[in-house]
């Protein structure tokens, strides 16, 4: 607690903001799902369900259902990040963290009827609002939509708009179509237009076209890499950066350090190239650089930590991490641990906080109760 | 020198016609079946593209075999069965007659030359069988499979094909492009040349995590795999994530005896063409030497056009990594002699 300004007895002190953690996962079962469903939808919630397996039934985790083994709640049926108090707890006193960005993923697997969609997408967001924002002020949150209907996924971000608390639009890294696609252009408009960061987040329904599907959770959870990277090959290449200039995207659980790569790999390809694609007016990699935001978790760990300051630094990403611990998955990096220890005070300052406060407007100082 | 990809291609199926059975032959005929190059890889006019690849013998003699830049050895690399047909019977027939013509017209006239022999992938027992057939001949020294599959390769469904590349001392490459009926990405579908061209780079690495995992070269300790035209510079974050999650969920694959890394970097190479580097030297030089000079295999990808790269890896490497790069690699990984 060096950190606290002592204030007058009684008053609330002031401290500067250490720790965002961009990628924590609250999470509902689908029985706190269907407590909260209309009478139009609980029926159909009840007989037809979610009728598209989740990535966990493809692949099942190699590890405790991929969770944390100590994030379990204790109530019967519930599951990692469905108790706030135990996130609370396990996270953010244990670690001090400062602001906490909510992505409740479980919906980006499922393409269902657009009414219903919109549906599952209120339903988790209001239990955010109510179950979370509401009961502590560190917590943030990412807007749930109905992502393959953008008519009605505006009209989400739309109803959401007024309240602060929501920080940023969350998209899954594989969809029905490549995320560059002109189909999904009216989420990136609204998102733009609300000043709110796009999210998209590794996971939804991936269905390994190109070289097939693997067999193994390893082969899976390092390709999530490789899906991020054709999802951010199709931003650039189909011109939603160019298009939409003040939209800011944020990779996240995709890794970073490929960034460098994938923009020299356009870049060279652009070099001969742009006549096909005469709506972008600058280098690909300079649309990457102005206009994404990388998350740490799983941060790739080369065995000398000098390689990965050489590839923050030719990825030009040192004001683009942010740091993310994936709570209460089992790859879950402790803010304490995860970054090499090579990094300067002021860089590493900044990917655990500074970063993401540019990003997302969070106050640089936070008022705490006084000791 | 050592030229790892260079390009050949019949002009039109007729030039494989004296390597057909008359069945396909009548049925090359009667359906009006014409060779349409690889308009996917390699549109007519696109500035990649650099003209048709040579047809016969003198005209890659004209282009590549003659000059003081001529290779010493040059790897033919013929990708007319890089086509959408899913008739695993006319695949595999058309695969013999490229082969056939490969050591017929090419092979036979200048022993510079090597070859990747083709197979289909679609029926495994009539590539293993087509392996067995020409893989004694010391001549073809490599297996060619397209980055675009129905499986990854280290799938099961791949390993007789595998099996018989070590069997007779072949490397299989795996090359760019492919199917043009199966998408470049996990999510479909791109709309631009540009993202495909890009998209061979993923599809790459997506084989590398396939062929380790599944414990290829836990199976064929002898297994070489040569990753062609699909760029290289994505290797050091790739390796450092797969290390990592290996270190986490090994017990998932436990016939993963040692790191990802050392599986990658003692079993894969790379070609050279595509390179993508950066405009800084000092930047192009740090990249060169995470990915390693050991790792590159020399490739002018003829006819191919690909910018600016080759000659910033040129730049970036020193006298001993040019001569490793040019000759001393492939020399070794091909098991070429002297």
């Amino acid at each position: 607690m060096t950190d606290v300004q002592t204030r007058p007895a009684g008053a609330a002190a002031v401290r500067p903001v250490r720790l965002v953690d961009t990628d924590v996962h609250s999470a509902m079962t689908r029985a706190m799902m269907i407590e909260r469903a209309s009478t139009r939808w609980r029926p159909h919630f009840e007989r037809f369900g979610l009728r598209t397996a989740p990535i966990t039934e493809f692949y099942p985790r190699a590890r405790n259902a991929g969770m944390r083994a100590d994030s379990w709640p204790d109530a019967p049926g519930s599951i990692p990040g469905s108790d706030r108090e135990l996130l609370v707890r396990q996270l953010l006193d244990e670690y001090d963290v400062d602001y906490a960005i909510l992505n409740t993923l479980g919906l980006q697997d499922h393409n269902e009827v657009p009414a219903f969609a919109a549906e599952l997408s209120r339903i988790v967001n209001d239990w955010v609002v109510e179950e979370w924002m509401a009961h502590d002020d560190r917590l943030r949150g990412a807007i749930n939509v109905p992502h393959e209907y953008p008519d009605l996924a505006v009209r989400e971000i739309e109803r959401r708009r007024g309240d602060r608390r929501w920080v940023q639009v969350l998209l899954p890294s594989a969809a029905h179509d490549a995320l560059g696609s002109s189909r999904y252009w009216p989420i990136y408009e609204a998102a733009a237009a609300t000043g709110l960061p796009v999210a998209i987040h590794t996971g939804g329904l991936g269905t390994h076209q190109g070289t097939g599907w693997p067999s193994y959770y390893l082969e899976e959870h390092v390709s999530y890499a490789l899906v991020m990277q054709h999802q951010l090959q199709s931003l650039v290449c189909e011109g939603v950066f160019e298009t939409f200039p003040d939209l800011r995207v944020v990779l996240t659980e995709g890794g970073a350090t490929w960034a460098a790569s994938v923009g020299w790999t356009l870049d060279g390809a652009w070099s001969l190239l742009r006549d096909e694609v005469p709506h972008l007016r600058r280098a690909p990699s300079e649309y990457i650089r102005d206009q994404v935001w990388f998350t740490t978790q799983p941060l790739e760990e080369p065995d000398e930590p000098g390689q990965f300051l050489r590839a923050v630094q030719h990825g030009r990403l040192a004001d683009r991490l942010l740091f993310a611990t994936d709570y209460p998955h089992w790859d879950f990096d402790s803010p304490a641990q995860s970054l090499p220890g090579e990094l300067s005070t002021e860089a590493r300052a900044a990917i655990l906080a500074g970063n993401a406060c540019n990003l997302y407007g969070l106050p640089r100082e936070r008022e705490v109760a006084a000791p | 020198m050592i030229d790892c990809d260079v390009h050949c291609a019949p002009a039109a199926l007729g030039a494989l016609a004296p390597h057909l059975p008359e069945y396909w032959r009548l049925y090359i005929a009667d359906a009006g079946i014409r060779l349409t190059g690889l308009p996917i890889a390699y549109p007519p006019g696109a500035p990649t593209t650099g003209g048709p690849a040579p047809a016969d013998y003198e005209e890659l003699r004209g282009r590549v075999l003659d000059g003081p830049d001529a290779p010493r050895l040059a790897i033919l690399n013929c990708l007319t069965l890089f086509e959408t047909h899913r008739n695993p019977y006319y695949a595999a027939a058309i695969a013999t007659a490229v082969n056939d013509w490969l050591r017929a017209e090419w092979l036979e006239r200048d022993d510079r030359l090597r070859a990747s022999l083709v197979v289909s992938t679609l029926d495994v027992e009539t590539a293993v069988a087509e392996i067995d057939r020409l893989g004694p001949d010391p001549r073809f020294v490599q297996v060619l499979l397209p980055v675009r599959a129905d499986a990854p390769y280290g799938n099961r469904r791949y390993h007789p094909i595998h099996e018989a590349a070590v069997r007779h001392d072949l490397t299989v490459g795996i090359h760019a492009w492919g199917r043009a009926g199966t998408a470049a990405t996990p999510t479909g579908f791109t709309s631009t040349y540009l993202q495909d061209l890009a998209s061979n780079a993923q599809m790459a690495q997506a084989h590398v995590l396939s062929l380790v995992s599944e414990g290829a070269f836990a199976r064929f300790p002898d297994l070489r795999v040569a990753l062609i035209e699909c760029g290289f510079t994505w290797l050091p974050p790739l390796l450092w994530r797969f290390d990592k999650d290996w270190k986490s969920v090994w017990r998932e694959v436990p016939w993963v005896k040692e790191r990802p890394s050392a599986y990658v970097r003692r079993h894969f190479r790379a070609t050279t063409q595509p390179a993508a580097l950066p405009a800084d030297p000092v930047q192009a030089a740090e990249v060169v030497d995470m990915v390693g000079t050991g790792w590159l295999l020399h490739a002018s990808d003829h006819p191919h056009v690909h910018g600016p790269g080759a000659e910033r890896l040129w730049q970036a490497l020193d006298e001993p990594g040019r001569e490793a790069v040019l000759a001393g690699n492939a020399g070794a990984f091909y098991r070429l002699g002297g």
